[in-house]
């Protein structure tokens, strides 16, 4: 039982960071109807803001968050009104075609700075943990982050419900034509959208540094999660993307447990092919006619 | 002029000691593997001013491979048919070693390599490939005999990546806890690079093993050593194999890596001839810690930059200079023997190491040892 409560409590908390990347991808794509390959990427780049401002300046991990976010904000921003804008009515395979461009310059870039080299942040807290009983303990970085991704998804939700913005942003997802008729100004949703996407992935990946290790290539690994997550979840459903984290979260951990590590990815993709199978449009997604 | 030049040509041609010996070096010098290779280039720099001190009129062809074993073979041949050298030393890796092995048998070139592990390449019965650091079954081997004679333990769980290196060599120490009578109750392959071992290691807890085995590279065998502590895993000791375990980076993690054991080829404090000054002189040179893949390439270079003088440029005569030849340098006793169905395998004596105080301390075998071991492992804090 011991051996299932911490399995079942690592995945929640795993899943957390999962959801926060999945959301930033979800919103993007339900803005725009870009599939943004360059997600996984975007997430290197804030660990490698993270690890700077832990090297140079000293400033924790989670209080980088506060850097983090406003610069991966203005990075997103700057990557769509460049880059992003130009191909909005493009094919699909030339969209992608760029992000995943996109993603390979900033990996090889900061393979150029960084070298391949594994970095690992080591504080204070990095291996401690608190216990919660019955032979159970919750490793404390990943709780902090837990807590924070559940703090900044409830504000980004308050934001797309309550503020005029966050409405805005929410129309031109239903119908960018329509918002634009409304006279919402739909190339500044879209920057806005951008920014925010990536903002969300960089702070992932600065929750995550401290109880993970960053390299150049770390993004492959997630872009292939979040496409998961918010595949699994339904295309542009900021609820389904927090389900479909915790979900691959849990089902992770657990199959790693009682089914085996190796086999921990099958399992995945199996639960991520059945959903599919049997709901199409992903756990919130609505059909689309 | 032309009649000074055929004299001298004349001159060169009788005396073989004055010609350049050309030697081949392939490793891996760029791509993923090369920090270590890194080591390995220093090592052999090291080596080649060394001997031009001693008269040696040294020519080496240096090769890159960036870790490829295709890459790696197209060097071997380049090496063996154009540059026409005596010897090759390298490469890094195994899957290198092991595709090379094959063509410098072809070529009949003779082959040292410093520092791979997979034991099947000197098991084919190749003649002229000869391999400096002991196999990956003395990693399992050593480290098992160590916690069997320092404690009693009965049971042992395996964890360990999921690639050639984690699974061969955890499956010959599985082999040999078999042969020991020890109870394997977990055995775990993981893909490398998860976030999360959690749940993995909780379930190990909860077999509660005497023995915790990893095979991991350096990351992971950080975050091994974290969740473990996280999760209470509290084994009588955690044996880390090679790899991940001995390097720098690792013992600086100092509030997890403290009285892990793991064992290594060479270290800077054994007393075998010339090791200190090697480590001094490395890290005044290169200004960082050498690793042992930097002694077995000094030593690798050396003695077939020897065997090569000594017999004058054949080949043939160099291969069997290195089968008969003795040695004692940085990595100690050298020679080539067969046994246990090994060819041309030096029998290295491999150092069992635990971090003690952050440092890597040689506890075993006692007459290196330069602290005692500390054992069970205490209880975490």
């Amino acid at each position: 039982m011991a051996v299932f409560m911490q399995s079942l409590i690592s995945g929640i908390l795993i899943g957390g960071v999962y959801a926060l990347i999945g959301i930033g991808l979800t919103l993007i794509f339900g803005v725009m109807r870009v599939i943004n390959f360059a997600h996984g990427d975007i997430l290197m780049v804030g660990m490698y803001l993270t690890y700077l401002a832990f090297t140079v300046l000293g400033i924790d991990p989670f209080v980088s968050v506060l850097i983090t976010f406003p610069l991966m904000f203005l990075f997103g921003g700057f990557l769509q009104r460049v880059f992003i804008n130009r191909v909005l009515k493009a094919v699909a395979q030339n969209q992608i075609l760029l992000t995943i461009g996109l993603g390979l310059i900033m990996s090889n870039t900061v393979m150029l700075i960084f070298t391949s080299d594994y970095k690992l942040i080591t504080t204070s807290y990095s291996s401690s943990t608190l216990k919660v009983g019955g032979g159970v303990s919750v490793s404390t970085p990943l709780l902090i982050s837990f807590l924070i991704t559940t703090a900044i998804t409830a504000v980004l939700y308050w934001f797309l419900l309550k503020t005029d913005t966050g409405q805005a942003i929410r129309a031109t997802a239903q119908d960018r034509d329509a918002a634009q008729l409304m006279g919402i100004n739909v190339k500044r949703m879209s920057i806005i959208a951008f920014g925010l996407g990536s903002a969300l992935a960089g702070t992932a990946g600065a929750l995550i540094s401290p109880t993970y290790y960053i390299f150049p290539q770390v993004g492959a690994v997630f872009t292939l999660k979040a496409f998961v997550i918010t595949v699994l979840g339904g295309m542009g459903s900021v609820v389904g993307a927090m389900l479909g984290g915790i979900l691959i979260g849990v089902t992770e951990s657990l199959s790693a447990v009682y089914i085996s590590s190796g086999w921990k990815d099958v399992v995945v993709f199996v639960l991520f092919l059945l959903v599919l199978l049997f709901k199409p449009s992903g756990l919130m997604g609505k059909s689309r006619t | 002029m032309r009649k000074h030049l055929l004299a001298l040509g004349a001159i060169l041609a009788l005396s073989p000691c004055v010609m350049a010996q050309k030697i081949g070096v392939i490793n891996s010098m760029s791509g993923p593997e090369a920090p270590i290779g890194e080591n390995i280039t220093n090592g052999i720099k090291l080596a080649e001013e060394d001997l031009k001190k001693k008269g040696f009129s040294l020519q080496l062809v240096w090769e890159d491979d960036t870790g490829k074993p295709q890459i790696s073979m197209s060097a071997m041949e380049k090496l063996a048919t154009r540059d026409n050298v005596v010897g090759v030393v390298g490469p890094y890796t195994s899957a290198c070693s092991n595709a090379v092995a094959r063509l410098a048998e072809k070529y009949r070139v003779p082959l040292l390599i410093p520092a791979a592990a997979k034991e099947e390449i000197t098991r084919q019965g190749f003649k002229n490939v000869f391999r400096m650091n002991a196999p990956a079954d003395k990693y399992a081997s050593s480290l098992i005999d160590a916690a069997t004679s320092l404690g009693k333990p009965k049971s042992i769980a395996f964890i360990y990546e999921n690639t050639d290196f984690g699974t061969s060599t955890s499956n010959t120490a599985k082999d040999y806890v078999a042969k020991k009578g020890m109870q394997v109750v977990a055995d775990v392959a993981y893909p490398k690079g998860s976030a999360d071992y959690r749940s993995t290691l909780a379930q190990i807890k909860s077999k509660n093993p005497d023995l915790v085995f990893m095979v991991s590279y350096v990351a992971d065998a950080i975050l091994l050593m974290r969740q473990s502590r996280e999760v209470g895993l509290q084994p009588q000791a955690f044996l880390g194999a090679g790899a991940g375990f001995t390097t720098a980076e690792f013992a600086n993690e100092r509030a997890v890596s403290e009285n892990v054991i793991s064992c290594t080829q060479w270290t800077e404090d054994v007393n075998w001839p010339g090791a200190k000054e090697f480590g001094k002189r490395y890290k005044a040179r290169f200004g960082k810690e050498p690793s042992y893949h930097a002694a077995c390439a000094y030593a690798s270079m050396v003695i077939m930059a020897e065997t090569a003088r000594a017999s004058g440029g054949d080949r043939a005569k160099t291969r069997d200079g290195l089968k008969a030849g003795k040695w004692n340098g940085v990595m100690g006793e050298v020679q080539f023997a067969d046994y246990d169905g090994f060819n041309n395998q030096n029998n290295h004596q491999m150092l069992v190491e635990q971090i003690i105080s952050g440092n890597y301390e040689t506890i075993l075998p006692s007459r290196f040892a330069t602290k005692k071991a500390i054992y069970p492992f205490p209880r975490w804090k």
